[in-house]
């Protein structure tokens, strides 16, 4: 902030009204009178006043900007933004910012900033999901799956926090009475977009390993519950990644990419040892509090390019290949690495397949290198677009899947499913899906189950 | 082993030659000249409109979301979760956000 000498104290009140004329603009369309501007100035003045604050219109990008975010009465009382004069613009092109608080505009002090004020909006966004389920040989249950809110916090142009939790409901372990709620993070970062072409993101990442953990929300996922293969890859990372989307030509497609660095999966005992891979784990903190460093010393590294390609309206293919590689067990000698490779495909309205194929090869202490892997597909068929004019029948979408997963401990499991899904409203959908599971090796087949499920996207 | 480790090095190499390239370099310009030639290269030609790019986008991953559904508040704190969500370039993310405040609900 500068000292009040003379100058300062006439540009003051010369931005003090030109904050007034900004605010009268603004509200015009509220139907006010220029803010009683007569009492006060002269009507030359005013208009000398006016046409400056036209000029500056014209220059200004980011008072353009707020001026617009005050027309939709989002900020209503935001501090008008632009550099003092053109004299403020050096020869280099560098801005100089002035704020004026709008308001008050006789006490208005100018304050230089480094750049435009962020104007705050928060949201609560999200999903919840409530299922009743069957299981061979099993009472049915209701079952409070998941409520699922997203808190969007924007600041400004340039920055997003999105933090978004799961919280379910559970029977305490038999033998002891009542239920316990847990609380989950599912993801927490700090978005920063650094231009049209980079965003750096920073914090509790969903991974971009093939498409699923960033797009899995429940009223995205037309079956109540994930792809078994999942399980081999990690869904969530602490550390910072960067990423962005290219245009390719002038129809609309792209080439998007993100790359990441995070801590990395651990290990559950700290060893290398086969089957103690702790894809979840290495937040940075140890439960007691004491290790606040990652678990290996090492970086886990990844990321994701793919090409997103619609050539009519409706009718389009994307397909990414992405991986990671990291190292997992205390000593930090044995190596995760993950490559997937997945598409998706819309033909027209109602028709959509999607999957992903996952690789990866864990080493280990005591089995050599192990490669726990798998794929999924899935399929929808959307019967309006039979066209039969029947109103039911009309919102909904047959569905199937098939996906399996060998942990490469010995059992390898396949699963079918099939069901459908009922559109209420684009966010309201009553799911219904029977999955047959069967298996080799060791661990026992999950049993056959019929699944109902209530989503809903807020 | 090392088919993972080309995928990772590939896609940071990547995003490093992207803020690398002077095409993106806009913000940090120092001299006017530059300026003017880099908003040049990044007013994208966008030959589709906010309302079809919407239709191409927003109905890939999820049911399509309606411009009333949310506030010309909501829908820029959306707009901007789904632009980093989905790797939506910018200039057509723009153009939806505008196409979805001019419907947007009160
Ligand atoms: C890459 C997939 C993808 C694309 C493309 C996509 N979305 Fe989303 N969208 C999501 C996911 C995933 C969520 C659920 C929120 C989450 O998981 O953070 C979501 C949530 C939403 C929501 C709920 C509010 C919120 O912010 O969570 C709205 C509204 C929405 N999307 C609108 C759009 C619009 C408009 C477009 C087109 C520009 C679009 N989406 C494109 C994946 C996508």
């Amino acid at each position: 902030m500068r000292r009040p000498d003379h100058p300062i104290v006439n540009r003051t009140i010369t931005w003090g009204f030109v904050g007034l004329s900004l605010l009268a603009t603004s509200f015009a369309s509220f139907g006010q009178e220029p803010a009683s501007a007569s009492d006060y100035v002269s009507r030359a003045e005013y208009d000398k006043l006016k046409a400056e604050h036209e000029a500056l219109k014209q220059e200004m990008d980011e008072l353009k900007t707020a001026v617009r975010q005050m027309a939709n009465g989002t900020v209503p009382a935001i501090p008008a933004e632009g550099p003092s004069t053109a004299k403020a613009t050096s020869p280099e092109g560098k801005q100089l910012v002035t704020t004026t608080t709008a308001p008050a505009a006789s006490d208005a002090v100018p304050i230089e900033t480094s750049g435009p004020l962020a104007t705050h909006s928060f949201s609560i966004v999200g999903d919840a999901e409530f299922q009743f389920g069957k299981i061979s040989h099993q009472h049915g249950a209701f079952m409070f799956a998941d409520f699922a809110p997203i808190f969007l916090f924007r600041g400004g142009d340039r920055i997003l926090f999105e933090a978004g939790f799961d919280f379910t409901i559970q029977n305490n372990a038999p033998g002891s009475s009542g239920y316990a709620t847990t609380l989950n993070l599912s993801f927490a970062t700090i978005d920063y977009i650094i231009n049209d072409y980079v965003t750096f993101t920073g914090g509790n990442m969903l991974l971009p390993l093939g498409t699923y953990s960033e797009r899995s929300a429940g009223w995205l996922n037309k079956f109540p519950d994930a792809p078994l293969p999942r399980s081999v890859l990690p869904g969530n990372g602490i550390g910072v990644q960067l990423r962005g989307g290219i245009p390719l030509g002038e129809k609309g497609a792209s080439l998007t990419y993100s790359g990441f660095v995070i801590n990395g999966p651990g290990s559950m005992d700290g060893s290398g040892d086969a089957g103690q891979l702790d894809l979840g784990g290495n937040v940075g903190l140890t439960s007691d509090g004491k290790l606040t460093n990652n678990l290996h010393g090492g970086a886990g590294e990844g990321g994701r390019v793919a090409i997103f390609w619609p050539w009519k309206p409706q009718y389009d293919l994307e397909v990414g290949v992405s991986g990671m590689s990291s190292r997992y067990d205390n000593a930090g000698r044995q190596q995760y690495n993950a490559g997937v490779v997945d598409a998706s495909l819309h033909l027209g309205p109602s028709v959509e397949v999607k999957g992903e194929y996952m690789n990866t090869w864990v080493g280990t202490d005591n089995a050599g290198t192990i490669r726990p892997r798998g794929w999924w597909v899935q399929g929808g068929y959307k019967l309006a677009g039979l066209k039969l004019g029947l109103p039911y029948l009309d919102k909904l979408e047959l569905v199937g899947r098939y996906d399996t997963v060998n942990d490469a401990l010995g059992t390898w499991t396949k699963r079918g499913t099939v069901g459908a899904v009922y559109y209420v409203t684009n966010t309201l959908w009553l799911e219904g899906d029977y999955e047959f599971t069967s298996n080799r090796g060791p661990n026992p087949a999950p049993d056959d189950s019929l699944l109902f499920q209530i989503s809903y996207g807020f | 082993m090392t088919t993972p480790h080309f995928f990772a090095v590939a896609t940071i190499g990547a995003a490093v030659a992207t803020i690398a390239s002077p095409a993106t370099a806009q913000t940090t310009a120092p001299a006017s000249k530059t300026k003017v030639e880099t908003t040049a290269a990044t007013q994208e030609k966008i030959e589709l409109s906010g309302a079809e790019l919407w239709t191409l986008n927003c109905n890939r991953c999820h049911m399509i979301r309606s411009p009333g559904e949310f506030t010309a508040a909501q829908w820029e704190a959306i707009m901007m979760h789904m632009r980093v969500r989905a790797n939506i370039p910018a200039a057509q993310a723009r153009e939806i956000l505008k196409f979805l405040q001019a419907g947007a609900g009160k």
